[in-house]
């Protein structure tokens, strides 16, 4: 199964350059059926990569620019009245999909964010009385721009938590830029092609079922999360004043999934401590809602991640 | 005097009716052989006779040496057609004999439509009105004016009250004097109140008139303020105005007696100021102590920075050539567990292929060179 996951970054290598992180993260949440938040500035590739992702396991992809005046019938449909027939019909929305980009998320009201936010948990759309199951996999890609603060509905934290993953899309090394810059002006991007099926890709989530965790890693994970509630309880004072609220025990739940996928991605059938610690900025990053001290001082939720990681000895 | 000169003097002299073409005049005057600056009224009524027209009119006395006149009151109709004016003036002759009182009359025609026009106008819009303007000559009213008794200063009825505060002084002080002439009659305004050889200093002002001109006369209060001033005691000679009342033809006399002034001797010396005020301009470098203090305040907090500066510049070049916090933190790591630990919370990705290594070594049973990767992962971050 690993050959067809390598087949998989292959392939996914002709569209997009570099930006390992952001296919990793999306292999995981393909993987463990989580939903992903994307933070970058504008052109890093992000529509490209999940436009490549759909047409290498051969998915459905639809895309969604978030805006001030969308409503959510936009996203979700609306039953249409039919004057030859006097019949409503469903229109379904772009909701009906597998994979789905949602543009700069955090531009569009609450109401709208509110509404897809709750098909992402409940993965399925109700429309006038009529209930409809979404066809798995269903992934949500969410962008967020970190530098356009003016006019944006910021994502509440209980919103947030529904995302098993916050990737934070970094520019390109000047290599791959070079190669993007060559490859864009010769237009000589190769055509993704399909190398994963829906079948093989329930395979392969059935497969991460398989990968063993100890017992003492799964303590591990509890007391990372709970050493984001409780630091002084883990010798962790230093980070008291900077953390308002901790981690959810969805946290705990999508942790443990992610490092178990990390493990899979990375060819072993059991999870190692490093495995939870490659994925464990990703997970918690923004689910630690920091205090207003910790804002005024510029201490990140990836420092108070990596003050817990380094205190908490690995098992 | 408490009776109208109008009707103790309303002796019609002159009725002049004159057909105009348009409208018809009609003057009278109150007395036409007064005494030289004795009250006149004259009235003129000019009445419309021709219905066709709108008619307005433009009336005053000619100026002249001769007489003084004042305009007592102007009614007019507000019809169109048949205006009606009445013009009421008070005169004074002022020299005796013949007086000839010429008079400016025009009659300004126009017609329904054009005052229908001015009075569409507005504030910022101003429509004149226009109109045919004829001079209308009127031939002269005459005066007989009786010259006063001889030494005569004031016509009328007068009161005289004079106020002096005090009566001594020190040299060259002055000492105010107030002198008031009230009543009614030609206004007591006079060139010279006091006697012509004063044997003092003498400060006046302009005299304060206070006048009402009524169909009566003129009511009028003069105030003539002055200030006295000597080096020794003098006296001010009375003061005799004689008046000549018409309505009852009679002179009288107003009087201020003879006024004596105490002054005392002062030292002469004492009286020159010594003091210059304001001081002698003297060079002032003060705006040179300003500019050099502001140069050096400049030049403290210029160096201030600058250092500030240079200092910054320094430590931040000293903490990254002599510290490395990740750095010092691996060179601190005693074991396998300890460095893997730390890079998992450092950035696990970019130090993967040393992570894979420390796991083999930690859970693969695999022997490794511990110092060997920590030296890989130190040349890495330099």
């Amino acid at each position: 199964m690993n050959q067809k996951i390598t087949q998989l970054k292959q392939e996914l290598s002709k569209a997009v350059i570099g930006q390992e992180t952001m296919i990793e993260g999306l292999l995981i949440g393909l993987l463990c059926d989580g939903h992903i938040l994307v933070e970058g500035v504008p052109g890093l590739a992000k529509t490209t990569t999940i436009n490549a992702f759909s047409k290498a396991l051969g998915l459905d992809f639809k895309r969604i620019q978030f805006t001030p005046d969308l409503l959510p019938s936009d996203i979700i449909g609306a039953q249409i009245y039919n004057p030859q027939d006097h019949s409503f019909s469903i229109k379904k929305g772009p909701l009906f999909t597998h994979l789905l980009l949602a543009d700069e998320i955090n531009r569009a009201p609450a109401k709208v964010q509110s509404a897809l936010l709750e098909v992402m948990q409940e993965r399925q759309v109700t429309i006038a009385e009529e209930t409809f199951k979404l066809e798995s996999p269903f992934l949500v890609m969410a962008t967020q721009n970190p530098i356009e603060q003016e006019g944006v509905y910021a994502l509440p934290e209980a919103q947030l938590d529904r995302f098993m993953m916050k990737i934070v899309v970094e520019h390109n090394s000047e290599e791959e830029e070079l190669e993007i810059m060559r490859k864009g002006a010769s237009k000589s991007f190769a055509e993704v092609q399909k190398v994963l099926s829906i079948e093989e890709l329930h395979t392969l989530q059935k497969e991460l079922e398989k990968i063993h965790i100890d017992k003492e890693l799964e303590q591990y994970i509890v007391h990372l999360i709970s050493a984001t509630r409780d630091p002084a309880k883990f010798k962790l004072s230093s980070i008291t004043e900077s953390i308002m609220f901790g981690a959810s025990p969805r946290a705990s739940i999508d942790l443990y999934k992610a490092a178990k996928a990390k493990a899979f991605l990375r060819g072993n059938d059991f999870v190692t401590p490093a495995d939870i610690g490659y994925v464990v900025h990703d997970v918690l990053r923004h689910r630690i809602v920091l205090s207003y001290e910790a804002r005024a001082k510029g201490v990140s939720a990836d420092e108070i991640i990596s003050s817990i990681v380094e205190t908490l000895p690995i098992p | 005097m408490k009776n109208s000169l109008g009707k103790l003097f309303l002796i019609l002299l002159c009725t002049l009716w004159l057909d105009a073409e348009d409208f018809k005049h009609h003057f009278t005057l109150s007395n036409t052989s007064p005494y030289v600056k004795e009250a006149v009224i004259m009235t003129l009524d000019l009445n419309q006779t021709n219905r066709d027209k709108v008619l307005f009119f433009h009336f005053t006395l000619k100026k002249s040496p001769d007489y003084e006149f004042h305009r007592l009151n102007v009614k007019e109709t507000e019809e169109h057609h048949t205006a009606q004016v009445h013009y009421e003036y008070l005169i004074y002759p002022l020299r005796a004999g013949e007086i000839q009182l010429h008079f400016n009359l025009i009659q300004k025609a126009t017609t329904e439509e054009n005052l229908a026009y001015s009075f569409s106008g507005d504030r910022d819009n101003v429509k004149g009105l226009t109109t045919v303007d004829t001079q209308i000559d009127l031939p002269p009213l005459t005066l007989k004016a009786k010259a006063l008794p001889k030494g005569t200063s004031l016509v009328g009825d007068f009161n005289l009250t004079h106020s002096l505060k005090t009566n001594k002084a020190k040299a060259y002080e002055p000492l105010p004097f107030q002198v008031t002439i009230t009543g009614s009659g030609y206004p007591p305004l006079l060139k010279d109140l006091l006697p012509k050889n004063i044997n003092f200093t003498l400060f006046k002002e302009k005299p304060i008139v206070n006048a009402v001109n009524s169909s009566q006369g003129t009511s009028s209060t003069v105030i003539y303020p002055m200030a006295l001033s000597h080096s020794k005691s003098f006296d001010l000679g009375s003061i005799v105005l004689k008046v000549f009342n018409p309505k009852t033809q009679k002179s009288y006399k107003l009087k201020v007696p003879k006024q004596h002034f105490d002054i005392s001797k002062v030292d002469v010396k004492s009286l020159v100021d010594k003091i210059d005020s304001p001081k002698p301009l003297q060079s002032d470098w003060s705006w040179l102590t300003t500019i050099l203090t502001s140069l050096l305040s400049y030049l403290v907090v210029f160096a201030a920075g600058y250092l500030t500066a240079i200092t910054l510049k320094w430590k931040k070049k000293s903490t990254v050539q002599t510290s490395d916090p990740l750095k010092e933190k691996i060179e601190a790591c005693k074991d396998e567990k300890a460095l893997l630990q730390l890079l998992m919370a450092t950035d696990s990705k970019a130090y993967a292929s040393s992570i894979e290594k420390l796991e083999k070594g930690l859970y693969g049973n695999a022997k490794i060179n511990f110092n060997n990767v920590k030296q890989e992962i130190l040349e890495k971050i330099i």
